[in-house]
C-alpha cells in the first residue's frame, strides 16, 4: 500500500486513510482526553506527517506500528508544550505526597474496573498533570527526559509528579468512600 | 506495597481501560482525505485513473466516465473529488447520506 500511496495513487490513499485514521484516533484521544477537542488537529497531524514521511518507511515494521510511533511523536510535542506552559505546578509550598492513607488500595479488585477509574480519574484532573501522569506511566518517559523536553529540572518535575500523584491518590480515596456510602 | 507504588500501577492499568471511540469520525476521515489528495496532486499529477484499475481498485461512476472518455492522460490524473459535492458532504455531515460505491467519502462510514 505504501508504494501505491507514493505513486499519488487515489484508491491506495483512501484505503490508508479508511485504515489507520481510527487506530490514530484511538490513541491519540486517550492520551488528551479530556481536551478532546484538540485531538482531530492532532490526528491530521500525525496522518499528514506519515504520508509526508511515507518515502523513509523501510517496511520493517507493520505500517500501522510505524504510524503509531509517528502519534506518540506528536503526542510528546504536545505535551512538552503544554508542560512548558505549567509554570505555576512546580512552586514548592511544602505539599507533601501523602505517605500513610487509611486504606490501602485493594489492588485484587476487578482490574478492569480499577482501570476505567483510574482512567476517568485522569481525565478530570488537571490537564498538566493528567498529561505527566500518561508521559511517565503510560508511556515509560523518565523524569529526566520529560526535564530536557520542558526546558525544566529534573527536581522540579519529581516534584510536579509528586503532586500529580498525590492528588490522583486523593481523588481515588474520595471516589472509593462515596463508593462505599452509596 | 507501599503507597507510590499502587498510585504508580493505578494510573499505568489506567491505559488499558476503554473509553475511547472504536472510530474516528467520518469527518475527520474526509478532511484528512481531502488534505492528502491536495498534498499529492501539489506533487505532481495524480496516478492515471486506468493505472488506478490496472492496480486492482475500483472507480466511482464519476471516475468510471472519465475513464473510458476519449481525454489525455492529464484529464485522467485529475482530482475529480475536488469538485464532487461528495468531497462537501463527507467533510460537514457525519456519516453523510452518500451510497454509490467506491466513493471514499461514502467508504468512510463502513469503517
Amino acid at each position: 500500500m505504501a508504494s501505491a500511496v507514493l505513486a499519488r495513487d487515489r484508491k491506495a490513499t483512501a484505503e490508508f486513510v479508511r485504515l489507520y485514521t481510527d487506530p490514530v484516533h484511538k490513541f491519540v484521544w486517550r492520551r488528551l482526553v479530556p481536551k478532546v477537542d484538540l485531538v482531530e488537529d492532532l490526528v491530521q497531524d500525525v496522518m499528514l506527517a506519515a504520508w509526508a514521511g511515507l518515502k523513509s518507511y523501510s517496511g520493517e515494521a507493520p505500517l500501522r506500528v510505524w504510524i503509531l510511533g509517528i502519534a506518540r511523536h506528536k503526542v510528546d510535542d504536545h505535551y512538552r508544550s503544554r508542560l512548558r506552559l505549567a509554570v505555576s505546578l512546580d512552586q514548592d509550598d511544602g505539599v507533601e505526597e501523602p505517605q500513610d492513607l487509611s486504606e490501602p488500595v485493594e489492588l485484587a479488585l476487578d482490574r478492569m474496573r480499577a482501570s476505567e477509574r483510574a482512567s476517568q480519574i485522569l481525565a478530570e484532573m488537571r490537564e498538566e498533570y493528567a498529561l505527566l501522569l500518561r508521559w511517565r506511566y503510560w508511556d515509560g518517559r523518565m523524569s529526566k527526559a520529560i526535564a530536557e523536553g520542558t526546558g525544566r529540572t529534573e527536581k522540579s518535575i519529581e516534584r510536579m509528579l509528586a503532586r500529580a500523584r498525590a492528588e490522583f491518590r486523593s481523588r481515588w480515596e474520595t471516589t472509593e468512600r462515596s463508593g462505599r456510602e452509596q | 506495597m507501599n503507597n507510590k507504588v499502587q498510585t504508580e500501577e493505578l494510573i499505568a492499568a489506567a491505559a488499558e481501560s476503554g473509553g475511547a471511540p472504536d472510530a474516528a469520525p467520518t469527518r475527520l476521515k474526509s478532511r484528512i482525505y481531502s488534505a492528502l489528495m491536495l498534498a499529492e496532486a501539489a506533487e505532481g499529477k495524480l496516478r492515471d485513473l486506468s493505472e488506478t484499475v490496472s492496480a486492482g481498485w475500483n472507480l466511482c461512476v464519476f471516475e468510471q466516465i472519465v475513464q473510458i472518455a476519449p481525454v489525455g492522460s492529464t484529464a485522467k490524473a485529475f482530482n475529480y473529488c475536488r469538485v464532487c459535492h461528495g468531497r462537501l458532504m463527507g467533510e460537514n455531515i457525519e456519516n453523510p447520506p452518500l451510497y454509490w460505491s467506491c466513493c471514499p467519502y461514502a467508504e468512510f462510514k463502513n469503517g
